[in-house]
């Protein structure tokens, strides 16, 4: 029984079949990527499962929840966390307020309104936390939006971790990035699965064969096929669609 | 003839507050009582310079700068932008008028059942509106707002179009003389500064982390597990409330109530006076309609043609201060202050 | 209720709808194409009217009146634009509140300063002020069926301009996808120039033509904004045929809410009831019509973006 399960997505936008009848599952521990060709939709499936799109039809389980009848926000507190391929932080506050925010989210109540959140020594400890983990102690006071652009993928992520998920949803969390950065991100990402299972869409392949316990090849909307990275590396159609026309034949 | 610099009794300490809340910290907590002593102390200080009229002026900013800040806690912290503010603040008039109507003479069941009856309104018309966003956003509060502004218009048994005089003042109690228009000024001014308290209080709590959350980044804060929705519709009953509170004041210091006061222009006038002192500063509110309404006020002494310096100050700040005048004397006083 | 009282109603309705059709045009796509929220296209309108009145008065010649109302109008948002408007191009929408409402402010001071505070009664053109028999039992003023002509006229021009013509490709383009609009270049602030200038000319217009049948006064931009700004997200932002179709519509449900609205409710509810409720509804129903849009179709009836 696989700790996450898709079954069946399809998402039309007008004629177009964006996302095809998808099966897809992630066990516990797992770090499952998802790569193909640009337009593959493999956005529109991160979407779809974080629920920032509704789906047209599938399912989709976490650990025995149905989240397809969830709102977005809810399926984050049923233990679904994502990271966005655009790096999406609070700009104008400090790091430390950011991560403050992605805590507060998951401890208590925020319609509380009268007493002074940064108060809160319970909240600034899981911030600090979440920040030693990231590797963003150093930066806590800093502007996020002032940061290098491989610092504010760390806090975008760690803002995800915040959540305790059960799955996390990484989209592209290289894109962008030096060598340094990459290996760097390579090494944060491997540290979590302990903590939770892990999907992962990535262009750079490198990391991804460093990192995937299977790999599942996204085309047209459709999964081609899926297996471990020797698999997916030996697999004639992948080649065809994936490396180009130099192997098609 | 009055010394029209001299009437500046609320705008100046306000804007004197912003300065040194950058320059003092140990001034700025100071500095908020200061001006609340001083405000309190300006209907008996008042007749010793002449000014005795401007007791009922102050009186009447100060209940404009509670539904600005009800409004800049919204916009400002929480980015929606609503341009039908001025429809809460009619409907809490209305109730007054209502409850007169119906017999009633307490002062604080017409302005509690003001808040209340808007605050609702708000729940209804925010549960529909908050599904939309950016421009028609704008344009659907405004649109409500149209719809209760036609509504009072129609409505002849609260006098229509020609409005509804209220001749007898509310009754505060046993001990306060609603009839008296000293102890009115303080009833509003005690009601104003427990208003701008809580807001202020409200915007370092969780709430109001979350809500600038979803000012700045609400995709984010979808993905971070916050009910974005509930938290919007939240701050926007709360201030639709308030505003309607502002509104059932309104009616008492104007002892007459018209749809007039939910006119469209009064809601762009609310928008504007917020966005002038501010929005999303803590000074903001109260120093965008002290401003105002001074300038106002100080222009109808010299001229027919008041508007157009007003509309010409609109530019200058757009194109000058677009962050409002609060953010400008926090700048000149020092280094960006918190906001 | 007769056949001929309906009758006559829905021309007034199309009327109506088409006058607002030519100031929604101009909103629509300065809103569309440059994303600028206009409060002040109201003071055009304004502008339009009071000028065209004067010069009726002054001259007896009523097209000569409209032409220099447009041209004068054109001018002045020429002015407004080259100061203004083309610095809030880029700004958020609420500082493009603030900065038109300013230009309210001060257009009605100027109003008032040139032409005082009463309103001006504008004469309807001498050749066009009796009726004409339309039908049998149908007298209808001719001066509104030059109206609805006009409209026409103006609204199937704006269709070929918007449709058949290379500056109406570059509209259009903008329209739907503003980056793109970006992209063009060099040509974007003449095209930005030309689009603001042609709404000012149909708000001229339109004031021109409602002059006579309606109230010239300090205020009447503010007026008719509102229900301007309601056609244009009923016909979806930045689509001219929308604003059409959703200018009609709202002309119609205006014009029928205040006609047939009251009697129908005399009919069934106690008459104090009904005197009250009539015209609330009637004035409410554009707004309904609005929020039922827009709650089955977010963004319009016709959204220009994809």
């Amino acid at each position: 029984m696989s700790l996450f399960t898709a079954e069946g997505l399809v998402k039309r936008f007008g004629g177009l079949l964006a996302t095809d009848h998808v099966d897809l599952a992630v066990d516990a521990g797992e770090i499952h990527a998802l790569i193909g060709p640009n337009g593959a939709g493999k956005s529109t499936l991160v979407n779809l499962i974080s629920g920032l799109l509704p789906a047209d039809a599938g399912r989709i389980v976490l650990d025995g929840v149905d989240l397809t009848v969830l709102a977005p926000h809810a399926r984050t507190r049923a233990g679904l966390a994502r990271c966005f391929q655009i790096t999406s932080v609070f700009r104008n506050d400090s790091v430390r307020d950011n991560l403050l925010l992605a805590v507060q989210a998951q401890a208590g109540s925020s319609f509380r309104c009268l007493s002074r959140r940064d108060a809160e020594h319970a909240l600034q400890e899981r911030a600090e936390a979440l920040a030693q983990r990231a590797g963003l102690a150093e930066v806590l006071e800093r502007n996020a939006g002032t940061l290098p652009h491989g610092l504010q993928k760390r806090l975008d992520l760690a803002l995800a971790l915040a959540a305790r998920p059960k799955l996390l949803l990484l989209d592209e969390p290289m894109a962008g990035m030096g060598p340094e950065d990459s290996q760097q991100m390579v090494g944060l990402i491997r540290s979590l699965r302990r903590e939770t299972a892990i999907l992962l869409i990535e262009h750079d392949m490198d990391a991804v064969f460093q990192l995937a316990d299977r790999i599942s090849v996204l085309v047209y909307g459709k999964v081609l096929t899926s297996g471990d990275a020797a698999h997916v590396k030996g697999h004639a159609e992948v080649q065809a669609v994936y490396l180009g026309t130099e192997v098609a034949t | 003839m009055l010394e029209p610099t001299s009437q500046g009794a609320s705008s100046a300490p306000c804007a004197a507050a912003a300065v040194t809340h950058a320059r003092f910290p140990g001034l700025a907590r100071r500095l908020p009582w200061l001006v609340l002593a001083l405000l309190a102390a300006f209907p008996l200080l008042a007749p010793a310079f002449g000014l005795e009229y401007y007791v009922g002026f102050v009186r009447r900013v100060l209940i404009v700068a509670i539904a600005a800040t009800s409004l800049n806690f919204i916009l400002g912290y929480g980015g929606m932008a609503a341009l039908g503010h001025a429809g809460f603040i009619g409907v809490g008039a209305y109730t007054v008028v209502a409850l007169v109507e119906a017999g009633f003479s307490s002062a604080w069941l017409a302005w509690g059942s003001a808040a209340l009856v808007a605050g609702l309104a708000a729940a209804a018309i925010g549960a529909v509106s908050l599904r939309t966003r950016g421009v028609y956003f704008i344009m659907i509060t405004l649109a409500f707002a149209q719809m209760l502004y036609y509504l009072a218009v129609s409505l002849r048994t609260w006098g229509g179009d020609d409005g509804y005089g209220l001749y007898t003042p509310l009754e505060l109690g046993a001990w306060l003389d609603g009839a008296h228009a000293q102890v009115f000024y303080w009833v509003v001014l005690a009601i104003a500064a427990a208003v701008f308290a809580l807001f202020s209080r409200v915007a370092h709590s969780r709430y109001g982390h979350a809500l600038r959350g979803i000012r700045d980044n609400e995709m984010r804060m979808v993905a971070l597990g916050y009910p974005v929705y509930g938290l919007k519709l939240a701050g926007f009953v709360a201030a639709g409330a308030v505003a309607g509170l502002a509104g059932g004041l309104l009616a008492s210091h104007n002892a007459f109530v018209s749809p007039s006061i939910m006119h469209w222009t009064q809601s762009a006038l609310l928008l504007v006076m917020v966005m002038l002192g501010g929005a999303g500063r803590r000074w903001g509110a109260p120093l965008g309609v002290a401003l105002w309404l001074t300038l106002e006020e100080v222009l109808k002494l010299y001229t027919d043609y008041w508007h157009w310096p007003l509309g010409l100050l609109l530019l200058l700040v757009v194109f000058h201060a677009p962050q409002g005048v609060a953010a400008l004397l926090e700048r000149r006083g020092g280094r960006e202050g918190a906001r | 209720m007769d056949a001929i009282f309906v009758f006559e109603q829905l021309l007034n309705g199309l009327g109506y709808g088409l006058m607002l059709f030519l100031i929604a045009a101009g909103l629509t796509l300065v809103f569309g194409i440059m994303d600028t929220m206009n409060l002040a296209h109201g003071s055009l309108y304004m502008a339009g009217a009071y000028v065209a009145a004067r010069v009726h008065e002054a001259s007896g010649a009523f097209a000569l009146a409209v032409l220099v109302a447009v041209g004068v109008t054109v001018a002045i948002a020429a002015v407004a634009e080259f100061l203004v408007i083309r610095r809030l191009y880029r700004r958020d929408h609420l500082v493009q509140v603030l900065a038109t409402f300013g230009i309210i402010l001060i257009a009605d001071d100027a109003v008032k300063a040139i032409w005082g505070v009463a309103p001006l009664l504008a004469s309807t053109p001498a050749a066009l002020a009796g009726p004409v028999a339309l039908l049998e039992g149908l007298p209808y003023p001719s001066y509104r069926l030059l109206l609805i002509g006009a409209g026409l006229t103006v609204a199937l021009g704006l269709h070929l301009l918007v449709n058949k013509t290379r500056i109406g490709m570059l509209v259009r383009a903008g329209a739907s996808n503003r980056q793109m609009a970006e992209h063009m270049g060099v040509r974007v602030g003449g095209v930005f120039a030309f689009v603001f200038a042609l709404g000012a000319a149909l708000a001229a217009l339109a004031g021109a033509l409602m002059a006579p049948i309606s109230a010239v006064q300090i205020g009447m931009g503010e007026a008719i904004l509102i229900p301007a700004l309601v056609v244009i997200v009923i016909g979806g932002i930045g689509s001219v045929r929308g604003a059409f179709v959703a200018a009609l519509l709202v002309g119609m449900v205006d014009t029928a809410g205040r006609a047939f609205l009251p009697p129908a409710l005399r009919a069934v509810l106690p008459p104090s009831v009904a005197a009250d409720l009539g015209p609330a509804l009637a004035g409410i129903a554009m707004y309904v019509l609005m929020a039922a849009v827009l709650t089955l179709k977010p963004a319009g009836l016709f959204p220009a973006r994809g």
